[in-house]
């Protein structure tokens, strides 16, 4: 039995490999895949980026992320765009602006003829209006208000027009004419609008044609374009209902939508696959007709959280560019991978600083020293001489960033042109230098104050580095004659807008464009921003000025002058830039990164496979 | 029974509200949904926070916007991941099969691997090999799963990939691992001294030449299985069931485990033909091996005798893995193709996520393309789980192993392979039987490290993502399937208890 069984397994054995000389060989390896480099020598550039893709139109108040302007930027034009020194570069490809005139402020939009959408519509003044109607909620029907008792009014989507946008500048635009056979738009400003060119650089958001199509049932592509201007130019509002509920919301995909309408846009890529939470890839643009013709096939942005695994995802080549968190140990890491990657180290977009409570009785105050506000001023400079800002920025900073210096300016990001304008012009390195203990223990003996103020110091307490901070600022303060406590909280921000809780806090704000009427709201009496009551009827009239001034170099002395008050008066410092760490694989040519959104995609289509 | 059940039930809707109720609450403290507003510098800011309070109702108490989250949850609707605006709903039904993808086979090597040799470490109980084994299960235990990754990711990915683009051998490495192969099967066989030493011989010399076959002859860059693998795997698999689970002396069961990885190579040259013209998917696949199980029990009951279950089921674990290797091997052959593809630029071990964007590839290169992605974190996941099943089964089976009726059974005069099989290993499993399913269930909750460091969009890194974010309902929904799904798990525990051994009833 048993050797019957043997030859029968041998005889089977055997017949089965002389069967192998049948087999198809080498299986079927037939169908195409869209990489194989022998096919079509497709050039794909695959990037990093730590926040996943949600919506494709990242106008919207609760959609405006990163991640969707990054993929936004890069599938659509706009008239002007950031460049490295962080300047408006014209794209008159695209269109171009003029203000045509000052008072009031009119300014004239006008769309290039190779102005075109990727489904081969052109780009018309229809589009304009609905980003105008959209983000200046001039034509909302409803809009969100706090009651008294902390109520909160919602929307009823079905009949109300509701853009859930918000735009200031917009706002102002209160009147509109459409010209050139609708290929140009000028807008009259309500009053003067300080940064009227930058919502004039992006007069285009999502295509109106799709919006027409999807809201209005209209199947036309020129005729759903007509069907939302008119709508907006006769203040429809069942139709507008209706437009506005789909700008709200349908744009949202992470997933290749299986509807091609909704990834229609302007510029020289087109999204053409993606999958939530992992992927997006965006291919050339066929219809493109602009001058951003980029040089690369595809681009795909892959969602990587982890700081570590982008950096060892670049190492292993399964992506091109990251731009992970910055960390010492991501820098020592990055920087480890050898010469076939360049490491650039430069600055984000957010900047640490120190302010100063004077409205809460606390040493910073007058109220503390019976209304001396000499002395008041005398102790808050003490503290800000004493703070040492180049000390923070060697031992925390530049091993991150060896350029890194300390930022002099409370208005304005020093990769920005007007920078050293504007620092010259405040003195603030005059006044608050580099952390001297000594100097500042001189200023307070001077303004006669002997025992040691206590200041109740407020930061983020779940954050190392802020952790760190603190201690070269305490330990500099008790130098110099304070006492500092630690108020440290990990909902630092809950508490910012309550100054009876703290006397000074430390922390960052983002600039999220170079408009310098972003400042505002900081520094103004009584202004959004202002927790701490600063007030000083010269720096609000340098603001209400500021915001009527169109013209850059007027711009650039206004704000050297408010800072040189704000300097003066002792309001608060500026220490440090946030660094930012982007590293490439010498396969990808041309890569950068500048401070602001999109960060390192400002010039995808100068990239370049090797 | 029925009451044993709805009591269990009922407790479990209990402490399922509990823990939403605590969730919600701490939820409530521990999430700041205006955080990132606060710092937002732009004029309008203060009607955006308006805004987003309307949105999630954060005027409302918050005992309010529990009884709201409640009333939805139970009629199935989870809510909104409002930083997307995407029903919460949605994002489950890509997090869950992502989650149990990533988390299957690892789980089941792990069980398989962990039972075996903690079985195996019982039995060579204080000697050499117990202790290496205890020794390297603690360590595994205690090491932290970022760091395996991240080491992994160093040298079996990135390692292995510039060995695969600039081979040049570490034969210290090579002779080290024989080494240790050797080390190994001679302590788990043991035996006489002139025993152990030809096992050792052996298994150095195996492990040796196969390393040195792999590497020298170009394998690790075109890695190939063919008919030959296939067979010698089916072959293997026979003779080791036959000889584990039956005996030699069994002729039938042996010749039914044979001649099903007779049929095993012979359905390789068809599947070639069937793969060749019938496009696969998952389901087909599905389909051949419930038909490869079929076939291999008709086997089983044709060789017939007086103990044909035996001879079945033993037929039926051949044809399992003679099918599963058929199917690698057929993955295998797109490997050329893969390799060379634009995307991977013979780079093909990956580091992140689930797959290769933008692979255009047929079903044959999308398993490839798993395969490659699964790699590591699958050897991740295994290291760290492997441990706790180790030392699970080596302490029952030592337990087992003193009780009475091993030694009756010894007494009786039965070989050692039918008391350890039939007596020992059966019993010595009922531990296991409270912990796997509650592993399993923990599929379904993800691996959130792992998920995170490997860039896996599954229920783990959804959870936190949420958390990062200040969603609460996408929180909340992963703390009730978690919760709820490890109720159930106890409950099917106590079920299989009772399946398993006769002396428990389920309705005390």
């Amino acid at each position: 039995m048993n050797r019957k069984l043997l030859a029968a397994a041998t005889s089977i054995v055997a017949g089965a490999l002389a069967l192998g000389g049948c087999t198809p060989q080498a299986a079927p390896t037939t169908q195409p895949t869209s990489g194989a480099p022998s096919a079509t020598g497709e050039k794909v550039a695959v990037v990093a980026w730590n926040q996943a893709f949600e919506s494709y139109n990242n106008n919207t108040q609760d959609q405006n992320a990163t991640a969707n302007a990054n993929i936004t930027y890069l599938a659509n034009d706009t008239i002007a765009y950031y460049d490295k020194e962080l300047k408006l570069v014209q794209n008159p490809s695209f269109g171009k602006y003029e203000k045509i005139s000052e008072n009031p402020l009119k300014v004239k939009v006008t769309l290039a003829e190779t102005a075109t959408w990727s489904d081969g519509t052109p780009v018309t003044a229809a589009d304009i209006l609905l980003q105008w109607a959209a983000l200046s909620t001039n034509l909302n029907t409803y809009k969100a208000t706090v009651g008294d008792d902390g109520s909160v009014s919602k929307p009823n989507e079905g009949d109300q027009v509701y853009f859930n946008a918000a735009s200031p500048g917009y706002t102002l635009m209160k009147t509109y004419e459409v010209g050139d056979n609708g290929k140009s738009v000028t807008f009259t400003y309500e009053k003067p609008f300080v940064d009227w060119e930058i919502l004039a650089a992006g007069p285009v958001g999502v295509p109106a044609h799709v919006v027409g199509k999807k809201a209005l049932g209209e199947t036309d592509n020129t005729k759903a374009a007509q069907a939302v201007l008119d709508a907006i130019k006769n203040k429809d509002n069942a139709k507008l209902a209706k437009i506005s509920n789909f700008w709200n919301t349908g744009f949202k995909f992470m997933n290749m939508p299986s509807d091609k309408d909704l990834v229609v846009g302007s510029g020289p890529f087109v999204i053409t696959d993606a999958v939530e939470q992992q992927f997006i890839t965006l291919s050339k643009n066929p219809n493109y007709k602009g001058a951003h013709k980029p040089k690369v096939d595809k681009i795909t942005v892959r969602f990587i959280a982890d700081a570590q695994a982008s950096v060892q995802a670049l190492r292993n080549g399964e992506v091109m560019v990251t731009q992970p968190q910055a960390t010492a140990d991501i820098l020592s890491q990055v920087k480890a991978l050898g010469d076939a990657y360049t490491v650039q180290t430069g600055e984000g977009g957010t900047y640490e600083h120190v302010d100063m409570a004077v409205n809460n009785g606390g040493p910073f105050d007058p109220k503390a020293y019976g209304g001396d506000a000499a002395k008041a001023k005398a102790v808050r400079q003490a503290f800000l001489v004493s703070i040492p800002r180049q000390k923070i920025i060697d031992n925390l900073i530049k091993p991150l960033n060896p350029n890194a210096e300390i930022r002099n300016s409370f208005t304005t990001t020093p990769s920005a042109s007007t920078y050293a304008a504007i620092a010259a012009a405040n003195g603030m390195q005059a006044a608050f230098g580099t952390g001297d203990p000594a100097k500042a223990k001189d200023i307070l003996a001077k303004a006669g104050v002997t025992t040691p103020p206590t200041v109740r110091f407020l930061y983020a307490s779940t954050n190392t580095r802020r952790q760190q901070e603190f201690q070269l600022i305490k330990e500099a303060a008790e130098q110099a004659g304070f006492k500092v406590e630690d108020k440290s909280a990990e909902k630092w921000g809950s508490i910012l807008p309550d100054t009876t809780k703290y006397d000074a806090a430390l922390f960052g704000w983002q600039s999220t464009s170079t408009a310098v009427g972003e400042s505002d709201a900081n520094y103004r009496t009584g202004g959004q921003n202002n927790y701490y009551g600063y007030s000083n009827a010269e720096v609000d009239k340098l603001f209400d000025e500021l915001q009527v001034t169109t013209d850059a170099a007027k711009q650039t002395e206004i704000l050297g002058k408010v800072e040189k008050i704000l300097v003066d008066d002792a309001f608060g410092t500026t220490i440090f830039q946030f660094p930012e760490i982007t590293t490439n694989s010498n396969k990808i040519k041309n890569v950068s990164s500048i401070a602001l959104s999109p960060n390192f995609f400002w010039n995808a289509w100068e990239w370049e496979i090797a | 029974m029925v009451r044993f059940l709805a009591r269990r039930l009922g407790m479990a809707l209990g402490i399922l509200a509990l823990l939403s109720v605590i969730m919600y609450l701490l939820l409530d403290v521990a999430i700041d949904p205006l955080e990132e507003l606060r710092t937002d510098p732009s004029p309008n800011r203060d009607q955006k926070i308006a805004n987003r309070i309307a949105l999630l109702d954060l005027d409302k108490p918050v005992w309010i916007r529990y009884l709201n989250w409640l009333g939805r949850f139970v009629q199935g609707d989870f809510g909104l991941a409002w930083r997307s605006m995407t029903p919460v709903n949605h994002l489950l039904t890509t997090a869950i099969p992502t989650s149990i993808q990533l988390v299957f086979a690892s789980t089941v090597i792990a069980i398989l691997l962990g039972v075996t040799i903690g079985v195996l470490s019982a039995l060579r109980q204080y000697t050499p090999f117990d202790y290496a084994i205890t020794f390297v299960a603690f360590l595994l235990y205690s090491l932290p799963i970022f760091w395996v990754a991240v080491l992994l990711k160093q040298f079996l990915a990135i390692g292995l990939n510039d060995y695969i683009n600039d081979p040049s051998v570490n034969w210290a490495l090579v002779v080290g691992l024989s080494l240790l192969s050797g080390l190994f099967w001679l302590g788990a066989l043991g035996g006489t001294v002139k025993r152990r030493l030809i096992t050792f011989a052996l298994a150095f010399a195996a492990t040796f030449g196969v390393l040195a076959y792999a590497l020298g002859s170009g394998w690790v860059q075109h890695p190939r299985i063919g008919v030959v693998g296939v067979g010698a795997v089916a072959f293997a698999t026979a003779f080791a069931v036959s000889a584990l689970f039956a005996g030699l002396n069994n002729r039938r069961a042996l010749g039914a485990a044979f001649t099903t990885a007779a049929f095993g190579v012979l359905a390789w040259f068809g599947c070639q033909w069937l793969f060749f013209y019938v496009p696969m998917n998952e389901l087909r696949l599905l389909g051949l091996l419930v038909a490869a199980v079929l076939v291999s029990l008709l086997i089983g009951w044709l060789w017939g005798g007086p103990d044909r279950a035996v001879s079945m089921r033993g037929a039926a674990i051949v044809a399992v893995a003679t099918s599963v290797m058929v199917f690698i091997d057929r993955v295998f052959q797109g490997w050329e193709q893969y390799s060379a593809s634009g995307l991977i630029r013979g780079r093909p071990i990956a580091t992140i996520g689930a797959a290769t964007p933008g692979l255009n590839g047929d079903f044959w290169i999308a398993q490839l393309d798993k395969f490659t992605h699964l790699l590591l974190p699958t050897i991740a996941l295994v290291m760290i789980s492997f441990a706790s099943y180790t030392r699970y089964q080596r302490g029952a089976t030592l337990e087992v192993l003193n009780q009475d009726y091993i030694r009756t059974a010894r007494a009786k005069g039965l070989p050692e392979r039918l008391v350890i099989v039939r007596h020992a290993l059966r019993n010595a499993l009922m531990p296991l039987a409270s912990i796997v399913p509650v592993d399993f269930v923990a599929m379904v909750g993800g691996a959130v490290v792992t998920e995170t460091i490997f860039s896996w969009a599954g229920m783990g890194s959804l959870f936190v993502r949420s958390l990062l974010q200040g969603e609460v309902d996408p929180v909340m929904v992963y703390v009730m399937i978690v919760g709820g799904l490890a109720m159930v798990a106890n409950l099917i525990a106590d079920f299989l208890y009772a399946v398993i051994d006769p002396r428990i009833r389920v309705n005390a």
